[in-house]
């Protein structure tokens, strides 16, 4: 039995010209409002971008953006969600709106493979994949079908949140997957430096990236009226979190993909 | 007519085996339908045909069967076939359609109402097997 859709998958990502996969190993850290923003930024900036949510079951960018679903238009494929000009969107939302989404790990990988399968992107610059925490299914099929994915890891100054994303970095550092580098969330005047219960180890961001030899791409401040935000994309854009993501998007536009190298100094929000 | 996206894919798939095996001419294509996903047939053969001109096979290779859905509670174990399942809504039908897996969202076990179970066959379009001619090397 051979699946059909393996070879359309990879047909399609070879119109894309980088694929930037924000990733944590935790949950909650802003994975999916960085990556909203991000892919707002790259668009805003000119680059024709896709962003596409892969966190089936959480899943939440439809509602930073604000964006009302309804089944896609069908043309050749599905037609992803215009958002803006140069953005369009994708994600599992639209067929399961707000009810529960149970799925194990093999049901994941299917979904996964149809939405690639019959996405219908127009020719992108950037192609921003929103994860759900955690390094189980989502992860390794990423990994399996875009081998061009660079990852960006979204952390926060939470002792307990370091120790777990240390588990993502060393994994992805194992298998040399591209790590574009590493976005501190939620980091407050007084960012933990810290080490652990047994005195072992410096608990920071900054020195989980030099341990990992990946660059702290910027920290974004802890926004206490975050919930104001959401839904509405051009508040996003303007605020503190959108001027942080746009000095670093700004940075990784000006790389050239696929590089695990360190290639720019830290953007401080 | 996401129906031409899966065409389209069955098509890549086949060339890329025509090509592999340095082009020997396709003498069939058993292609398995998943009755879940309601494949509309009449647009599926549409657009094999049409994608197919830029090819060097042609429609009548392609055979088609329909295999019925079936499905495994994983709670309490038993099976059961589509049919067996409530009417769904339309527009659980057509999230169903887009994407199979949203039945976990939509149906449960007729016996123990869990969402928790699996697809055992019938989900979608999947090549059967591809013959290739023998007389032609």
């Amino acid at each position: 039995m051979i699946d059909p859709r393996l070879v359309a998958v990879k047909k399609k990502l070879s119109l894309i010209k980088r694929i930037l996969v924000f990733s944590s190993a935790k949950g909650g850290v802003g994975k999916s409002i960085c990556a909203a923003v991000s892919a707002l930024s790259l668009s805003q900036a000119g680059f024709r971008t896709g962003l596409l949510d892969m966190d089936f079951q959480g899943a939440s960018a439809h509602i930073f953006l604000g964006t009302e679903l309804c089944f896609p238009e069908e043309s050749r494929g599905i037609k992803p969600f215009r958002i803006k000009e140069r953005l369009d969107f994708m994600s599992f939302a639209p067929f399961s709106r707000e009810h529960p989404v149970p799925l194990r790990g093999n049901d994941v990988t299917q979904a996964m493979i149809e939405l690639l399968a019959i996405t219908v992107w127009d020719e992108l610059d950037f192609l921003v994949v929103d994860m759900p925490p955690g390094i189980g299914d989502e992860v390794l099929d990423i990994l399996r079908f875009m081998n061009r994915a660079e990852f960006i890891v979204i952390t926060t100054p939470s002792g307990v949140v370091i120790r777990v994303v240390e588990r993502l970095l060393e994994m992805l550092r194992n298998l040399e997957v591209p790590v574009v580098g590493i976005i501190e969330n939620m980091k407050t005047n007084e960012s933990p430096y810290r080490t652990n219960s047994c005195g072992e180890r410096n608990l920071s961001n900054s020195y989980m990236a030099k341990r990992f030899q990946m660059k702290l791409l910027g920290s974004i401040p802890f926004i206490p009226d975050m919930d104001e935000l959401v839904g509405r994309p051009d508040a996003l854009l303007c605020s503190i979190l959108g001027l942080t993501i746009k000095k670093i998007m700004s940075a990784i536009t000006r790389q050239r993909g696929n590089s695990c190298k360190s290639f720019l100094g830290g953007v401080n929000g | 007519m996401h129906e031409w996206a899966l065409a389209e894919a069955v098509i890549s798939t086949v060339d890329k085996i025509y090509r592999e095996n340095n082009k020997k001419s396709i003498h069939s294509v058993n292609i398995s339908i998943g009755e879940i996903q309601s494949i509309e047939m009449d647009i599926f053969r549409e657009g094999l045909k049409i994608i197919l001109d830029e090819y060097p096979f042609g429609p009548e290779v392609f055979q088609f069967k329909t295999e019925k859905a079936s499905f495994k509670c994983n709670c309490c174990g038993k099976e059961w076939l589509l049919e067996d399942h409530a009417e769904c809504g339309e527009e659980e039908r057509e999230a169903i359609h887009f994407l199979p897996e949203a039945a976990h969202v939509y149906m449960r076990c007729p016996y123990c109402d869990s969402p928790d179970f699996k697809l055992l066959k019938g989900r979608g379009v999947s090549i059967e097997s591809v013959e290739l001619d023998p007389g032609n090397d």
